[in-house]
């Protein structure tokens, strides 16, 4: 199984993401290998202060917009619902949603990390 | 092969530029900037950008600093801006085309209609850019000719004034020097740069009523009889009727102006000239300047009934009234550039 294919796997929409990398597969796999570092960079305690979440709002907006042009399309579609969440003023459910999606990231992560 | 145009890429997140410039990498040279300083010095610099696409979440200063900054040197309307949103932020979008950003681009990105729609904003503002920079061109030519015309008319009256072109051109620089001086010296008088360009250029055709004087009259070599000189006077009454006749080959500014110096450049401060009568301030202040600049050039050039004075005793003629009085603010500002007029003369 390469990289690709095993993500594929895990719900990432592989066809959509390399039609947007005009086809160029190994830059698509190159962008890729950098995702983990910069979810990394932004990285969120899913037990954050609901008093002040300004900070989180941008971090979760950072890694929807990466993780949409990658197409990886569970995280894309968990941040989306959290950062509407987020700017509805529901710091709440956007705590649960992120707990629900850790592991699924954590996968995801570790499949591209096993190939770097 | 025509150069490769150059898109600005700007995002704080690498995988984004990323998908961006591979996009347009075969079209377009790209820059990439990863926060809005950054793209602020860019735009700034010396390289000629087509189009950005922008973020406008990043630290420090955002996507929309960026847009304020290229609103403040103007930059925004020669450049097309392209907001990149992921369309959570409605409140900031809507800044953004207030801002005078063109089009949104959503994440994810949908590489072929974002190519063609960035193709063909970056080809319409290249058009109208080109448009503008012709319109600017031809409006300078026209300027240009507008000028040539009048300093020709003036230059035709002249010469059956046995004088040359180059009375015409004297009198319009002298008079952008002493207009210029009495602005700095005196607030009541300020002109801006471009009215003070206005005036000298009017300034030449003071004198377009000449034509209508007959040889005999304008060329006589002696003393003018009393009604020989008030056939004269009349230069300046005929030369506005002329302007009236050919009011479109200058544009309303200078038609105003040329109309008001050809009818008050013999009008003196104590109201002793003519053809109104009027004095002091009454008269405007650009026909009081070209008035002296007149008297100055007539006294210094030799005529048919008289040879050149030296710059010396021309000026010491004005200042002692011997044509007739002047504004002391005005003989005041002519003091100051005297030595600089004596250099041209």
């Amino acid at each position: 199984m390469s990289l690709l294919e095993e993500l594929k796997d895990l719900g990432v929409n592989i066809d959509e993401a390399v039609e947007r990398f005009m086809g160029n597969q190994s830059l698509y796999e190159k962008m890729l290998k950098k995702f983990p570092d910069m979810l990394n960079k932004a990285s969120i305690n899913p037990d954050f202060d609901c008093n002040d979440y300004t900070e989180v709002i941008e971090k979760t907006h950072a890694v929807k917009g990466a993780a949409g042009n990658l197409s990886l399309t569970p995280i894309y579609e968990a941040y989306t619902k959290i950062v509407d969440l987020l700017r509805n003023g529901q710091p709440e459910q956007a705590q649960i949603i992120l707990k629900e999606i850790q592991p699924v990231q954590a996968q995801i992560i570790a499949c591209i990390e096993k190939y770097m | 092969m025509d150069k490769k145009k150059t898109i600005l890429i700007v995002d704080d997140i690498e995988i984004n530029r990323a998908v961006l410039a591979e996009i347009f990498k075969d079209n377009y040279d790209i820059i990439e900037a990863c926060n809005g300083a950054e793209a602020i010095e860019i735009i700034n610099g010396d390289i000629n950008i087509s189009a950005v696409l922008l973020d406008l979440i990043m630290p420090e200063i955002n996507g929309l600093g960026v847009l304020e900054e290229m609103n403040k040197n103007g930059k925004i309307k020669r450049i097309p801006v392209f907001l990149i949103t992921t369309a959570d932020s409605k409140e900031m979008l809507l800044e953004g085309y207030d801002l005078g950003a063109v089009d949104v681009i959503q994440k994810p990105f949908m590489a072929r209609f974002l190519k063609c729609r960035i193709n063909n904003v970056i080809e319409l503002y290249g058009h109208r850019n080109e448009l503008e920079q012709i319109v600017a061109e031809q409006i300078k030519r026209l300027n240009y000719i507008n000028q040539s015309m009048i300093e020709t008319l003036a230059t035709v009256i002249e010469f059956r004034d046995c004088e040359s072109g180059e009375h015409v051109k004297r009198i319009s620089s002298l008079t952008h020097i002493l207009m210029s001086e009495v602005s700095r010296l005196y607030p009541e008088y300020y002109l801006p740069q471009n009215e003070i360009d206005k005036v000298s250029a009017s300034a030449v055709l003071h004198d377009v009523g000449k034509i209508s004087i007959p040889d005999s009259v304008l060329n006589k070599p002696g003393r003018l009889t009393e009604e020989e000189f008030e056939m004269m006077k009349q230069h300046t009454v005929k030369g506005c009727e002329i302007l009236q006749n050919i009011p479109d080959i200058m544009d309303k500014g200078i038609y105003n102006y040329s109309y008001d110096i050809c009818r008050h450049h013999h009008e003196r401060w104590d109201g002793k000239g003519y053809p109104d009568g009027l004095s002091g301030d009454d008269i405007s202040i650009w026909a009081q300047v070209v008035s002296v600049v007149d008297v100055y050039d007539a006294l210094t050039s030799e005529r048919v009934y008289k040879k050149a004075f030296s710059h010396d005793k021309a000026l010491n003629m004005i200042y002692h009234n011997e044509c007739g009085v002047f504004n002391p603010k005005i003989l005041k500002a002519f003091e100051n550039i005297a030595d600089r007029i004596a250099k041209k003369h």
